[in-house]
């Protein structure tokens, strides 16, 4: 009894929203009307920042929102900022109204209660076309629960390149790779944690190497990390010996990788970004002989999002923002791979078929891997596991 | 200056400078120590302290910083000093001093992305020998730079504050008459080297005492030099503080914090530590230095140092040579000496946002270092006025800023600033600017202020009694060369400030400084190369001003005197037809 009552409240509640639902979008949008949004993200690539660009001059058009990029070398100088502005009592004005973040960044963010929300699940363009049960990142960030307090922007996967010209078979594995290292010394790396693809990398070895995989989606207080990562550590020591640089140093990041492949430092770059290669060969940063791939067993993927900080001055035109970078154009414009190639992270079966036919048309970059090619995606193991594997790795190798 | 309540003046201008240094303060030390209310901690204990003592990283960071934060500033003094007792006064100095405002105005992290390309194992230096003389296909796996034991950081951080040192000492030179010592001393038989070594340095060192403590004190903290060129496992304690307040789990902040308050400490122990061993080394070498020898071995010191110092200059100079080049590459792999292929693209597209960077930039810059020159006068007159040989309490208050780690303290400062509601304004990053400008432009015009012949004033003022006037027109015209060093120097260190222009502007005004280094965050060097091009041009441009406008502003003030003068007898004629 008690529960056909709950249950016919919380059903009753739900048709309420959906039905204020439309006006409450309305009045958002009147809301919005004529807002400066100021959006942090990361401005180390140009394409992406023009992507940016193109979506604020939309923006504006359709909907009368001005959208600002602030342009960051580090996610976390914008943590900070909200950060500092709670420290001052300025719990209203905030100076930032849409960050671009995920994982670890996100989880500091939630937990602090340095969010507003939640409001994602209740962005048009999100109830329309996104599906949740896709992949488990979209309501999963790195593990930590989204609970509709960022909303979904892209999808990422890792991915190796190499040049076609000086290496014919790739190595597809953890053990092929170290065989390759060791019969050409120098010529293999990885960046150095706690950068967040240096840690992915220990990510990805861990996910192949550890006889425990299914500790890895579990808190990493209920595992018992030195049994789960032994064989993770007998794997880098050997590893680190044949590396480049004698493992003595290691490259910062995804873009050094690649300046290392183009000059030959290296033979096999990693990076987050799925159309990374064709980009880079575009803008003449690589020769067009270098192609993407993917470990046989599949390699981690995750998705990045947009949240709005607790103090925000716009969040209607915030709002307003996220909802635009959900649309299919937008996404479709992202996917281009000479704009971004970043992954759409609607679902295909959800649009209509006016547009799928749109995102069947996009071209894909010489160098870039089909959805099919890319395979399958590893989750992120549990966010909690990241510390760890961070401080046991620097205390190895960084001292 | 007719300046009236001195005490008042000064005790005002300490006040003003103390404030910022200690909300800054107060903003590190209370999370040191655990308190810290948007993260709900409002107990103070040791935790922090307790962890960073026992994490093990602290100490290898620890180890490397003093290691590079030591002998940086003692081979940049040494090379400095060889470089001015050979060169000085000689035709072919000119050339190198030319160099030296190039190499100032250069941001940092541009020069050591320049320099990681020159030395690095597919670098340039490589390039040019590959394959015909070395047989490399391939660049060879060795470890020329980021090496561990942080040598080519050191070489970085002599690379850029060598030409500093270098160029305050020609600027102090005048206050110890060097010529009339060096005439003195050849006629008594003792050799250039020597005279220098006996009798000019040891006149020198007081004078540019803050100097060499600026130095030392940026060895230690330098974060983007450290981040391009420095080793990372593990890195110096700068980096790995900047990496701890970065981290993504924010209870980081508290041993980050608790970590730059070791820092403050390290840097005042080594600052310590300097002075002891300057007056030990004194001792040590009196007898020597009196004992009239015309000239001794320990020149031969000096000798290495000269070539050495050359061979830093000429690699700096390449450096800064290597990123023109990067601007305009299209395709450069190994082996080639130089591109494959050419293009515009990459000056092209820093293009559409040129204006609005480049009106930020020099608002913020120029409008600070009025500031700093109008302020650095005020000081130096209450102080001449004072006739106290005494320091000042602004003496050494307006250096704190400089000696303290950017990344905490400014934390702390911004907290002030949202809470009085300046926070991204552009009145704040002028104040903020002007807190690191003020002290090198105070520096830089404390000498040549001080050492002013105060009775072509009083002559003046006899003659005709406005002392305001003559101040302006007689005190400061005549000191124009200092005051337009002071101000080209004020004006670079304005142009490089990345983290104040961030903090204080809520990132809302983007300077050419922070593009070039959201730029250099992906570190793409064709579009570091540009970036940096363009945030250096203004500083080159004010430096050659700053050296090529005094010798010539007489002679182009008269002119135009004469010429208006030549109008205005016309007017009246033509008028009267």
């Amino acid at each position: 009894m008690l529960k056909s009552l709950i249950a016919a409240s919380i059903s009753g509640a739900l048709l309420f929203t959906s039905i204020h639902a439309q006006a409450d979008w309305q009045d958002t949008l009147k809301e919005a009307k004529g807002q400066t949004v100021y959006f942090n993200a990361w401005g180390g690539a140009d394409n992406i920042n023009d992507y940016i660009r193109w979506s604020a001059k939309h923006i504006k058009e359709q909907y009368d929102v001005t959208l600002k990029q602030v342009k960051l070398t580090d996610t976390s100088d914008a943590v900070n900022r909200v950060l500092a502005e709670k420290a001052a009592g300025r719990n209203t004005d905030g100076s930032i109204d849409l960050i671009w973040l995920n994982g670890e960044n996100f989880r500091a963010m939630k937990d602090n209660n340095l969010l507003y929300g939640p409001f994602s699940t209740e962005l048009p363009n999100y109830k329309k076309y996104v599906n949740e049960h896709a992949r488990q990142s979209i309501t999963r960030d790195f593990g930590t629960p989204v609970d509709g307090m960022e909303s979904p922007w892209g999808m990422a996967q890792v991915i190796f390149m190499y040049d076609t010209a000086t290496l014919k078979n790739p190595p597809k594995s953890m053990p092929e790779l170290l065989a390759y290292a060791e019969q050409h010394p120098g010529r293999i790396t990885y960046p150095a944690p706690p950068q967040f693809l240096g840690v992915t990398f220990l990510k990805q070895a861990l996910y192949e190497l550890t006889p425990y995989k299914q500790a890895l989606s579990q808190p990493v207080d209920k595992a018992d990390f030195q049994k789960v990562t032994a064989p993770l550590w007998a794997y880098l020591d050997k590893l680190n010996k044949v590396a480049w640089r004698h493992g003595v140093t290691f490259p910062t990041d995804s873009s050094q990788m690649i300046r290392l492949l183009d000059d030959q430092e290296i033979d096999v770059a990693l990076s987050f970004d799925i159309s990374a290669a064709s980009v880079q060969i575009q803008q003449g940063n690589l020769p067009d002989t270098v192609r993407s791939y993917v470990f046989t067993k599949g390699t981690i993927g995750n998705t990045h999002f947009l949240a709005i900080p607790y103090n925000s001055s716009a969040t209607a035109g915030a709002e307003v923002v996220a909802n635009f970078m959900l649309s299919p154009e937008a996404q479709m414009h992202k996917q281009t791979p000479t704009v971004w190639g970043d992954l759409s992270v609607l679902s295909y079966d959800k649009l209509s078929p006016a547009d799928q036919k749109k995102f069947d048309a996009i071209p894909r970059g010489i160098a870039t891997l089909s959805i099919a090619e890319l395979g399958k995606t590893l989750p992120e193991p549990h966010s909690s596991w990241v510390k760890p594997l961070e401080q046991e790795w620097r205390k190895r190798y960084a001292q | 200056m007719p300046l009236k309540s001195v005490r008042f003046i000064t005790w005002l201008v300490a006040i003003l400078l103390a404030i910022p240094v200690l909300i800054g303060l107060i903003g590190t030390l209370l999370p040191a120590f655990h308190y810290f209310p948007p993260l709900g901690e409002y107990h103070v204990t040791f935790a922090a302290w307790i962890s960073l003592l026992h994490s093990s990283e602290f100490y290898s960071s620890l180890r490397l910083t003093l290691a590079t934060g030591i002998i940086s500033p003692i081979i940049a003094l040494w090379m400095a000093l060889s470089i001015l007792a050979w060169g000085y006064q000689r035709p072919f100095f000119q050339k190198i001093e030319n160099l030296l405002a190039p190499i100032l105005a250069i941001p940092h992290a541009a020069i050591a992305i320049g320099l990681l390309f020159l030395l690095s194992p597919s670098g340039w230096l490589m390039r040019l020998f590959s394959p015909w003389l070395t047989g490399f296909d391939r660049p060879p796996n060795w470890i020329t730079v980021q090496d561990p034991y942080g040598l080519s950081l050191i070489f970085a951080i002599i690379m850029k504050e060598m030409p500093y040192l270098l160029f305050i000492m020609l600027a102090s030179l005048h206050a110890i008459d060097a010529r009339k010592t060096l005439e003195v001393c050849q006629t008594l038989g003792y050799k250039r080297l020597t005279i220098w070594r006996k009798v000019l340095i040891p006149q020198l060192y007081p004078i540019i005492r803050m100097p060499i403590f600026i130095v030392i004190a940026f060895s230690l903290t330098v974060v983007d030099l450290a981040l391009v060129i420095g080793p990372n496992t593990p890195s110096t304690l700068a980096v790995t503080l900047f990496r701890w307040f970065n981290d993504p789990s924010l209870s980081k902040r508290f041993i980050a914090s608790a970590g730059s308050i070791a820092l403050v400490l390290v840097i005042a122990f080594v600052i310590f530590g300097w002075e002891m061993a300057h007056c030990f080394f004194t001792r040590l070498t009196k007898a020597e230095r009196s004992n009239g020898k015309r000239s001794g071995p320990t020149d031969y010191f000096l000798r290495l140092g000269v070539v050495l110092g050359l061979i830093t200059l000429s690699s700096a100079f390449v450096s800064l040579v290597i990123l023109p080049i990067w601007s305009l590459t299209r395709r450069w792999r190994f082996p080639d000496a130089l591109p494959a292929s050419w293009t515009l693209d990459n000056v092209q597209h820093a293009y559409p946002l040129l204006l609005e960077l480049s009106s930020n930039t020099l608002i913020i810059a120029i409008v600070a270092t009025v500031i700093a020159c109008l302020m650095s006068a005020l000081m130096l007159e209450t102080k001449r006025l004072s006739k106290t040989t005494k320091n000042h309490p602004f003496d050494w208050l307006i250096y704190v800023p400089i000696l303290l780690p950017q990344i905490g303290f400014l934390f702390g400062l911004h907290i002030l600033l949202i809470q009085i509601n300046l926070n991204g304004t552009l009145v704040a990053i002028i104040g903020l600017h002007l807190m690191y400008v003020l002290p090198y432009v105070y520096l830089s015009l404390k000498g040549p202020y001080l050492a002013y012949q105060e009775d072509y004033l009083v002559q003046a003022n006899r003659l005709n009694n406005r002392p305001w006037r003559n101040y302006f027109f007689i005190k400061l015209a005549m000191l124009k060369p200092a005051i337009l060093t002071a101000f080209a120097i004020g004006f670079s260190v304005s142009i490089a400030q990345y983290l104040p222009t961030l903090i204080a502007g809520d990132g809302r005004y983007s300077t050419l400084t922070t593009e070039a280094v959201a730029q250099a965050a992906s570190g793409d060097r064709k579009q570091v190369g540009s970036m940096a091009l363009l945030q250096a041009f203004f500083p080159v441009f004010i430096f050659w001003l700053a050296h090529a406008l005094p010798p010539r502003w007489t002679k182009w003030r008269l002119s135009i005197y004469l010429r208006i003068k030549k109008c205005y007898k016309q007017i009246p004629k033509q008028s009267l037809k």
